[in-house]
């Protein structure tokens, strides 16, 4: 019996790490499926069928079953667990898939009535499809190193004999490969000479004879490690993108220079014509808009200023605006004063402000706005 | 892409958690250290969106503000525009005239081409309202060619009777 074969990753392939099992140590049925089965249910008739037809127990067996949704069969393989060294298990460990060789051609497509013989080192391997996806029957016969060809036609035969009719025999001289798939990573490929076989992931996965506590466990880790894998594409992806973002930043740096610069040759054009609108609007107002401070202090300082309330200081905020502090021993006439005022034509708004009494003195501020028009120069008289 | 994903996913969990925990860290510190720069270069570029902005609109408003200046001191005669000595003389010689106390601070020009306006603090002291109001008066005579920006009037601290005016007058001067 040879040795499981192993297919390490090719250089520069990227071959998925599959443990191909000889097919001498399987044992092969096919059992009749629910077509409308679901993959749950098509797994649990798997083992229920296994069980009925194995003498021992599916904990003592490495198995698995080939079967496509809407199939009216499943081709269900064992091999006994102490057919297997503890070192040639221990090898599998990292494997993504372990299966029997034949188990491998499975996924390649097959015409009715067609079989396919596979020559390996153990022996020869029949599988036959009579119709449908699933083979009907996958034979093994032992062919010794030194066997002679009149030997080996006998065997073949004798094979062909035992598959039932067959319309269509392909013979392969090499056991399957897995290779890479290109395109996806949800398949595993196999190839024997010119016969190429797709199995998807999850197909493949019901086809895994290691320890299904096992495997369950192996597909949490690869869940994990997929969860941990992504997150770090997505951590170094945006490390690109802001790699990028400075990149860009850097080259916006250039063109913010460029306006800055913009900026500073215009300036001095731009603070002349400022300059210029600010002279212009001030030589305006010295021809058109005179401020009259003694205009303003005249008109609030006439007849209507009760004779308590002194001026105490005048400022004029703006052209039409006259400030007065002042001050008064008699608080009741500043409401007065500033009704009286209100009262004036020339005056729009009066306001009093800050108004502080010590001592029986009362200081304020009177803030009085003048109607632009009501202000007339005044003439030497 | 994949020799490097089969890389990955063959080292150890705890390497594993090691290399995303290490590109998580300095995903998150250049993240933020360019946020921050990103920040600062937005900032910066919207301020020279605004200045280039305003520049421009003033750039498109010169001839406008040209011909109003021109229209401005079309009405006034240059011989009679004063400069900031002369402007400085006739305060002194209106005040002198009216036999007042006062005091200026140096005299502050603006320029643009052809125009200037100079402004000068003028302050009278310990005066009289009648007085005051003559070289008021007098003062008013010179507009457009000399203006009052701001005028303030207090009585004397030490004498409530006299007053105390700090003027503030400008005057135009066209440069031929």
């Amino acid at each position: 019996m040879t040795q499981p074969s192993l297919n390490p990753p090719k250089a520069g392939a990227h071959a998925p790490k599959v443990v191909l099992l000889p097919d001498a140590l399987f044992f092969t049925r096919a059992i009749s499926m629910a077509p409308a089965a679901t993959p749950a249910e098509a797994a649990t008739q798997a083992e229920l069928g296994l069980e009925a037809l194995s003498p021992f127990s599916p904990a003592q067996l490495y198995h698995g079953f080939f079967w496509v949704p809407g199939a009216e069969r499943a081709l269900v393989f064992a091999a006994y667990r102490r057919r297997f060294t503890r070192e040639q298990v221990e090898a599998w460990s990292g494997a993504e898939l372990v299966l029997p060789a034949f188990a491998a051609l499975l996924g390649g497509d097959a015409s009715p009535a067609t079989t396919l013989l596979v020559t390996s080192a153990d022996g020869l391997t029949a599988i036959h499809w009579d119709k449908g996806a699933v083979p009907a029957a996958v034979l093994f016969r032992p062919l010794p190193p030194e066997v002679t060809d009149e030997e080996r036609t006998r065997v073949r035969d004798e094979l062909l004999r035992a598959a039932g009719g067959s319309r269509e025999v392909i013979e392969l001289g090499a056991p399957p490969e897995a290779e890479a798939a290109l395109g996806s990573e949800d398949e595993f490929v196999f190839r024997a000479e010119s016969r190429v076989s797709r199995l998807p992931a999850v197909l493949a996965a019901t086809m895994d004879v290691r320890d299904k506590a096992e495997l369950a466990a192996l597909r949490r880790a690869r869940a994990r490690d997929v969860m941990l894998w992504r997150g770090f594409l997505g951590c170094a992806a945006a490390i690109g993108l802001i790699v990028l973002g400075w990149a860009a930043m850097y080259g916006a740096g250039f063109w913010q220079k460029v306006r800055e610069t913009k900026v500073a040759a215009q300036q001095p054009v731009v603070d002349q014509i400022m300059t210029q609108q600010s002279l212009a609007t001030h030589i305006n107002e010295l021809s058109s808009k005179r401020l009259l401070p003694l205009e303003m202090i005249s008109l609030v300082s006439g007849t209507i200023r009760p004779v308590s309330i002194q001026f105490l200081r005048a400022t004029t905020d703006g052209l039409y605006t006259l400030k007065v502090d002042a001050q008064t021993t008699s608080p009741a006439e500043v409401s007065t004063f500033r009704s009286a005022l209100s009262d004036l034509p020339a005056c729009e708004k009066v306001e009093v402000r800050d108004q502080r009494t010590r001592d029986n003195l009362m200081t304020f501020t009177l803030v009085i706005t003048f109607h632009p028009e009501a202000l007339k120069p005044a003439t030497a008289s | 892409m994949k020799s490097f994903k089969a890389f990955f996913l063959h080292r150890l969990v705890r390497e594993k958690l090691l290399l995303v925990a290490i590109t998580a860290l300095v995903a998150i510190m250049l993240l933020s250290s360019f946020s921050k720069r990103a920040a600062a270069f937005w900032r910066t570029q919207r301020a020279t969106t605004v200045a280039l902005a305003e520049q421009q609109q003033w750039l498109q408003d010169r001839a406008a503000i040209e011909a109003h200046a021109q229209q401005a001191v079309k009405n006034l005669d240059p011989a009679r525009t004063l400069d900031d000595t002369r402007l400085v003389g006739e305060l002194n010689a209106l005040a002198r005239s009216q036999g007042m106390r006062f005091t200026n601070d140096t005299p502050q020009t603006e320029r643009s081409g052809q125009f200037a306006v100079h402004t000068v603090q003028f302050n009278l002291q310990k005066t009289d309202w009648e007085s005051l109001k003559r070289f008021y008066l007098e003062l008013t005579k010179r507009s457009p060619y000399i203006g009052i920006e701001q005028f303030s009037l207090q009585s004397d601290r030490a004498s409530p009777m006299q007053l105390n005016a700090s003027i503030r007058v400008s005057s135009v001067e066209i440069v031929r």
